[in-house]
């Protein structure tokens, strides 16, 4: 199993997850993170962290976030390690209760 | 480190003093079996303190809704008894199988020699945050300090701490009136700590004592061998230099899995794989309980891990005296028990 980062954490990125995580599995893209499953050991300890409630396991994500799962996947090949929270995105907060936003997702 | 102590010589180390290893303790002082137990932060608790102390758990047996601090406190109550050494402030970095069949255990602060190992190291040593700055590292316990320690060696000094969260807040109420000048960089002004805390700084705040300055810590500049100040870059991309004599960056701790995978024994994706009959690991000698372990099945709950932590005391018994035939009592009317235990049951 693994744990899932879903659509709520698109323009938001708090990256508040980041520091918990004890095996460096988060992957950093321009608006979003996603979880390496290859690396993540479901210690979900980072389920809490996160301000916009975006991370699930996988065997919790709701049904209209499955495609995150593959998302999750996909992207933490290509895209790289994050190890240290930062500052989030200047308008994170006016994202952070838009619904259906995956359509701004940078790849 | 101080002058070489002689190595601890003990049956059973327990590494890692979260719930699971407490009640490895609690299982192991049943069998007869004294541990001294290490573990890398400075009190016992794991995760249920550093993570969750004031959160609700509502699926121990028995106990329908506890704090993770209290749980903690209820199971180092049921072993006080048992009297057992804690190490802690250090981390084990070495495991490694002499010739007579026992285990050198390696530690930042000594050595030991024991005859098992249960590993209940949860996903691993919490250790503190550091600055991730390039070159930051030659000035550590110079002028940069991952902990605050004695108030009085930075008075009449400018001090700059980063950090929101409580040890950095305590840090600069501590230190208000004896350094020089206190600025306090966090990348938001939104502070995590008990309301009182935050008003106590505040209140510092608004008589002048504490500056805060918000945004990230982006580079330090040094001035001949000394750290001479520290660049912060705020919101709209302006760098603000801040002066300083010393740098407490309190950002908080978190868990690493650490040196584990240079011990020899079967990991598998980073966990040690363990058979369910004892919860050994590959090693013969090494158990290992809790959220460090996976096998067929395995869930990362705290009740399993006391079930794990009750069969790998036996398995822990069958190896120190081999041969000997373990038998289960039970502690509502075994007198060996009560022995251990110190109790004496009405009838």
């Amino acid at each position: 199993m693994t744990y899932v980062v879903t659509e709520a954490c698109i323009r938001c990125k708090f990256t508040d997850c980041v520091d918990v995580c004890p095996v460096d599995c988060f992957r950093e893209g321009p608006n979003f993170l996603v979880i390496d499953p290859d690396e993540c050991i479901d210690c979900a300890v980072c389920v809490p962290e996160c301000p916009v409630n975006a991370i699930y396991a996988e065997d919790d994500v709701p049904g209209d976030q499955q495609s995150y799962i593959k998302l999750n996947v996909e992207l933490s090949a290509k895209w790289p390690s994050i190890t240290k929270s930062k500052e989030g995105l200047a308008d994170a907060d006016d994202w952070k209760d838009v619904k259906n936003k995956s359509g701004e997702l940078i790849r | 480190m101080a002058e070489k102590q002689p190595p601890i010589e003990t049956d059973a180390i327990v590494i890692g003093a979260g719930p699971v290893g407490l009640y490895q303790v609690f299982q192991l002082g049943l069998l007869g079996i004294k541990a001294h137990v290490i573990d890398a932060l400075p009190q016992a608790g794991g995760q249920c303190v550093e993570l969750y102390a004031d959160k609700p758990i509502y699926d121990i047996p028995g106990i329908p809704f506890c704090t993770g601090q209290d749980l903690i406190d209820r199971l180092q109550e049921q072993i006080k008894v048992l009297k057992t050494p804690f190490h802690f402030n250090q981390e084990v970095t070495l495991v490694e199988k002499r010739a007579d069949g026992r285990f050198d255990v390696q530690t930042s602060q000594g050595t030991f020699i024991s005859k098992v190992i249960a590993v209940s190291a949860g996903v691993g040593a919490f250790k503190p945050r550091k600055l991730s700055l390039p070159g930051i590292g030659s000035y550590e316990s110079k002028q940069v300090f991952y902990k605050l320690g004695q108030v009085k060696q930075y008075a009449g000094q400018d001090v700059v701490i980063n950090g929101g969260e409580t040890a950095a807040l305590e840090a600069a109420v501590a230190l208000a009136g004896i350094a020089k000048s206190i600025t306090l960089v966090h990348r938001r002004d939104i502070f995590k700590a008990e309301e009182s805390l935050i008003q106590c700084f505040q209140d510092l705040c608004t008589q002048g004592l504490i500056k805060v300055q918000l945004g990230q810590v982006t580079n330090f500049k040094v001035t001949g061998e000394k750290l001479s100040s520290l660049e912060v870059t705020d919101f709209n991309g302006q760098t603000h230099d801040l002066p300083l004599d010393a740098l407490l960056p309190l950002l908080g701790i978190s868990p690493k899995l650490g040196p584990i995978s240079d011990w020899g024994i079967d990991l598998e994706n980073k966990q040690v794989l363990v058979d369910t009959e004892k919860f050994q690991s590959s090693t013969v000698g090494i158990f290992a309980v809790g959220d460090i372990n996976t096998y067929p099945g395995k869930k990362k709950l705290i009740v399993c891990g006391f079930h794990e932590a009750t069969l790998a005391a036996y398995g822990c018994a069958a190896h120190i005296y081999p041969g000997q035939t373990i038998h289960l009592q039970y502690t509502t009317t075994s007198s060996k028990l009560h022995e251990i235990l110190g109790v004496t049951p009405q009838a």
